[in-house]
């Protein structure tokens, strides 16, 4: 598909479309859905390529901004980690905030240090760089854009600081993160047309999936159409970072865990037939996650309840007989604007489909980190 | 009609019950939005409500008092080239001054709702809600 005359429309739009024509018509009016979702991306980064210096140095330690980024990639390539942190200012400024600065055009203090080689004889150097000056930006991210996660609350009688945002306590809020219905794994939940090579929408550039994501679950418990009622699939994607708006790439920092990346990644679908169509039309009352108490200091939480994303975005939600205020960190706007930016651009030829290279495998498993012996390990 | 003052005291002007005597004498109603007191004094932020004659007394009777007074022009703002619209903010704000407006997708933030509490300040992901007092 390469533009022309393709009928596209948003997630939303397609799912008012279907109520509207019912599923069948649907599938055969509409060739493409966009879906979008902008949120706190922690498992991102991006690696650099800085050019050689003179006389040329093999880094083994690198700081951009004070962040140190890992560099046993041999002499000049780094990667920033978006969580990485500078620990001396309490958490607020990460790789993340670099990564947005550099996409800001901002030029950031790199220093280097070395062994010093025959080769590489230099052995530190403190200098300035931006996207200008550097060979490569990648933005590279090995966990994006899960499908489906969980809720948030706090029984605890203290205030809870976490990835999940600020957790009132005695169940005084519930945090969410998914963008529900506009999501994209969401839209195809077994990954037909979302797989390895899929071109998609990343931070404002083209970008690919590469892999899948890290974490990669497709075995949760799944709804009767197959929606995946727990954090199920992710996706691994790449882009050049020096294509990218600081509009869809923003440094997040969330209070005493530290800093995330705030990514935007649209993904379109194609109407293959029915059954893809069927899938896009799925609604937030048919989404369904579940609450846990992240006052439980464990990776097995008890589900204290499921709920859908209808009744997330009503804005409460009743757990223990409690009224509990409810909070999106996934930005529902900006998934709104992705899923139209992408389909003005395949409607105008800019951005074309392809089929995934290879789809991913669903027999995946997730398994857990055990303190285990060099004999069990094997 | 309605006001928001910062009230700064001096140790000696902490042991005066001045809320009550806002109460009682100068008849308004008094919300406390903030309230911090050491060893080196205190701070308050209040809401009144009044007459605007009854407002103006009361003030006068604080700055008798040894209280330090100045209105509050603005409690919280919020940078909206920062703002994502995530809605982090929604589920804390006690007074619903930040809400998620499903049909545009955005975050309102209605100042008048403000208590200038400042919950939001260090839940808001990309910092964009900021206190003046």
């Amino acid at each position: 598909m390469a533009g022309g005359d393709v009928v596209v429309m948003t997630a939303e739009e397609f799912k008012e479309h279907v109520r509207a024509n019912g599923i069948r018509k649907a599938a055969k009016e509409v060739d493409v859905v966009t879906t979008g979702t902008f949120g706190a991306m922690c498992s991102s980064g991006a690696y650099f390529n800085f050019g050689h210096a003179d006389p040329p140095i093999k880094m083994s330690k690198v700081w951009l901004d004070g962040i140190p980024a890992y560099a046993g990639l041999a002499a000049v390539d780094a990667y920033l980690g978006a969580t990485e942190l500078d620990e001396s200012n309490n958490m607020l400024h990460g790789g993340a905030h670099v990564i947005e600065d550099l996409v800001r055009g901002k030029a950031v203090r790199l220093r280097a240090t070395a062994l010093g080689t025959d080769c590489y004889p230099r052995k530190d150097i403190d200098t300035y760089i931006s996207l200008k000056t550097v060979n490569q930006a990648v933005l590279f991210n090995v966990r994006n854009c899960y499908q489906n996660y969980a809720v948030a609350t706090n029984s605890s009688s203290r205030t809870l600081y976490t990835y999940m945002g600020k957790l009132l306590p005695e169940l005084g809020n519930a945090t969410f993160s998914s963008a529900g219905e506009v999501s994209p794994l969401l839209n195809d939940p077994y990954y037909r047309s979302i797989g390895i090579g899929t071109r998609i929408f990343l931070g404002g550039a083209q970008g690919f999936v590469v892999w899948e994501g890290t974490q990669f679950n497709p075995g949760v418990p799944r709804t009767p159409d197959g929606v995946p009622k727990r954090p199920a699939g992710s996706i691994a994607v790449i882009g050049d970072l020096k294509q990218m708006s600081p509009e869809w790439i923003k440094g997040l920092t969330f209070t005493r865990y530290g800093a995330s990346l705030g990514v935007g990644i649209g993904v379109p679908i194609p109407i293959l037939d029915e059954e893809m169509a069927k899938s896009c039309a799925v609604t937030n009352n048919q989404i369904v996650t579940a609450v846990f108490d992240y006052s439980q200091p464990t990776r097995s939480r008890n589900v204290l309840r499921e709920v859908t994303y209808a009744e997330l975005r009503s804005g409460e939600i009743e757990v223990k007989g409690k009224k509990v205020p409810t909070s999106s960190l996934s930005s529902l706007y900006k998934a709104r604007q992705i899923s139209q930016i992408l389909k003005n651009q395949i409607v105008k030829g800019e951005f074309a489909l392809d089929r995934p290279v290879q789809n991913f495998s669903l027999d995946r498993v997730f398994r857990p980190l055990d303190v285990r012996s060099e004999r069990e390990a094997m | 009609m309605k006001t928001k003052v910062v009230l700064n005291f001096s140790p000696e002007a902490v042991n005066n019950p001045i809320t009550h005597s806002l109460i009682v004498k100068y008849h308004l109603l008094v919300n406390i939005l903030r309230a911090e007191i050491d060893e080196i004094g205190g701070k308050m932020v209040l809401e009144l409500s009044g007459k605007a004659e009854d407002i103006r007394k009361g003030i006068d009777y604080l700055k008798s008092s040894g209280v330090g007074v100045r209105p509050i022009k603005e409690g919280v703002r919020r940078d909206d080239d920062a703002c994502t619209h995530c809605g982090m903010c929604v589920s804390i704000c006690p007074t619903k001054a930040l809400v998620l407006d499903l049909k545009t997708g955005k975050v309102t933030f209605d100042e008048e709702k403000c208590v200038a509490c400042g919950v939001c300040i260090d839940a808001c992901p990309p910092r964009a809600m900021e206190i003046l007092i």
